[in-house]
């Protein structure tokens, strides 16, 4: 029982990340990426692939950080002065351009058979490694929240044209926002293929950004607790259905099925009974007189 | 050479055939509709469905119609219970409500029919043309897919109702406002972009094999497809569908090698989904582009 709660709480924090990271995305600056599950494999090949090769741990994780801003970069620069639904096709092709590319090379990748990672041996080291990169992330998004940066992102989220005449360039913001999301999702992905010990392409489809979207959208998108709490119901829902699996002697199959069925039904009915989320994001008054 | 054209044909079908559904709902509802994939593998489930149940067992181009009317359908009611609600919501969040109903019908359909694929018996005999070597089959998927665009064509174009459909597509409160009824269309164009993604879906279905994980093979090439027409151009969707299977096919065909070290060299098969990708960037860079020079004039 214990051993479940620990492990619980490693793949919540894990996914927190994401969710974090998704959240300084879209819920901040309103970026609809749908490639999210991108840096969270660079950063996990990064580490497997370094382990292959008989590097240490951190010289993955330090490519995984390396490599996830500056492809950032490279998948921004043909979406900037585009409308919103142009950056959804670059990022989700993106994505899954790398998922093909790791598929058809398996002489540095493993291919569909995917490559070994060192494990954690202790579940708690696991967890309060997780935890520290949640607690790290978290800050730094409270941060950036609360910030005048911050602010000036909620202002491109909702005009960009007045972001413009502020005197701001709405693309430095965006690509600098997409830099710092995307290197805490490498930091995610690095800490997921030092839990599980494995990397493979599998674990990096559509279907996992989605999982990641709907933790955001049920949270509530702009809210960074909001978004956690998200992502621990979505990743709590999914050990726990595993275990009815077990209980009422399901085919897990089927079981999963009617699990991401249920995540895609949440985020339905979510956008359209509460759009906002179940932890809204507060509204930020800023009276200059008063200051 | 006269291999690729094939080949490039009756691929570029099948994307044509389902991507027109997804400029017919851009260019009205104003969004990239990513539950339309799933519409076309409903639609070849379906027409699997129908085609095999015993005691139903119909056969195949009726499979395909009953199965087209039935995805239509669906479509309306996925409407009905979503989409029409959302209306008012932007752009982003409709795409993003389009991905969580994409999940739902691609988790239902895994759940209903299993993961292993399932293959389509159809008899079909060989055709050889010069050096080209095709089936009947690929000359059905070509003549089905034109048949259907030159109705599409004739629809949108010669009647009342289509007339209604483009008037809505270019000024939709301008249409309303003059009598058109802007509800029962938008219906319509559910139905028809449902109908015709499960049509191109069961095409592409009996060409290769059913699986739930299709809907990933075809994405990319679709939206792909899409891109290079202009979103909202219905039947640019139909010709990005040619350019961009031509392109495909054309890069594996050429012996790159021989071109430029003398062995003979070409691209592998497997990538054909990065000609897709890049189509895309490429467009959307050229795109940005020229839409940062007319911000400049």
């Amino acid at each position: 029982m214990l051993d479940f709660a620990i492990y619980s709480i490693t793949i919540i924090a894990v996914w927190s990340v994401l969710a974090l990271s998704l959240n300084i995305q879209f819920g901040m600056t309103g970026l609809v990426n749908f490639g999210q599950i991108l840096p969270f494999a660079l950063g996990s090949y990064a580490a497997g692939i370094s382990a292959s090769l008989g590097y240490p741990w951190w010289i993955g994780a330090l490519a995984g950080l390396i490599a996830a801003p500056l492809i950032a970069l490279l998948v921004i620069m043909p979406a900037q002065r585009l409308a919103q639904d142009y950056w959804a096709l670059i990022t989700l092709g993106a994505a899954e351009i790398f998922r093909l590319t790791v598929l058809n090379a398996p002489a540095l990748t493993g291919g569909a058979d995917g490559l070994v990672v060192p494990r954690f041996i202790d579940p708690t080291l696991a967890m309060s490694v997780a935890l520290a990169v949640l607690a790290v992330t978290f800050l730094l998004a409270q941060r950036i929240s609360s910030s005048p940066y911050g602010r000036m992102l909620r202002v491109l989220r909702e005009d960009e044209i007045l972001a413009s005449t502020l005197g701001r360039s709405p693309i430095r913001y965006q690509a600098s926002v997409s830099v710092i999301a995307w290197m805490m999702a490498a930091a995610a992905g690095v800490t997921y293929a030092h839990i599980t010990g494995y990397v493979a392409p599998s674990s990096f489809t559509v279907t996992e950004t989605f999982i990641i979207w709907t933790a955001v959208i049920l949270g509530g998108p702009g809210r960074n607790i909001g978004v956690i709490f998200g992502a621990a119901i979505i990743q709590l829902l999914g050990v726990s259905s595993r275990f009815v699996a077990q209980w009422i002697d399901l085919p897990p199959d089927l079981i999963a099925n009617l699990r991401l069925a249920s995540f895609g039904l949440v985020l339905v009915l979510m956008f359209l009974y509460r759009p906002q989320g179940l932890i809204p994001e507060a509204k930020q008054v800023h009276d200059a007189e008063r200051n | 050479m006269i291999q690729v054209l094939v080949n490039s044909i009756v691929y570029a079908s099948e994307i044509a055939i389902i991507a027109v559904g997804v400029s017919l709902c851009y260019s009205i509802l104003r969004f990239a509709n990513f539950a339309h994939i799933q519409f076309a593998v409903v639609g070849g489930y379906l027409t699997y469905s129908f085609a095999t149940i015993p005691g139903l067992a119909l056969p195949l181009p009726l499979a395909m119609l009953a199965s087209a009317v039935v995805t239509g359908l669906m479509a309306i009611l996925i409407d009905i219970l979503v989409f029409s609600r959302l209306r008012n919501t932007s752009a982003e969040g409709k795409m993003i409500v389009s991905w969580g109903v994409a999940l739902f019908i691609r988790s239902i359909v895994a759940a209903i029919y299993g993961g292993s694929a399932r293959v389509f018996d159809v008899p079909s005999s060989t055709i050889v043309v010069g050096d080209a070597v095709f089936t009947t089959l690929d000359v059905a998927i070509a003549c089905a897919t034109l048949v259907l665009m030159v109705a599409l064509h004739l629809f949108l174009y010669r009647t009342r109702v289509g007339s209604g459909l483009r008037a809505l597509a270019s000024n939709q409160e301008l249409a309303v406002t003059r009598g058109i009824p802007g509800d029962r269309l938008i219906r319509l164009m559910w139905f028809l972009s449902g109908s015709l993604a499960a049509i191109g879906g069961s095409l592409i279905a009996i060409q290769t094999r059913l699986q739930p994980s299709m809907d990933l093979v075809i994405l990319l090439p679709i939206f792909a497809a899409v891109t290079i027409g202009g979103l909202n151009n219905v039947f640019g969707a139909v010709i990005g569908a040619v350019i961009l299977s031509l392109a495909q096919n054309f890069l594996i065909w050429i012996d790159f090698g021989s071109l430029f070290f003398g062995d003979p060299w070409h691209i592998p098969t497997k990538f054909r989904d990065y000609v897709a990708v890049l189509a895309l960037v490429l467009v959307l860079l050229l795109r940005s582009r020229s839409s940062a020079a007319a911000a400049k004039r």
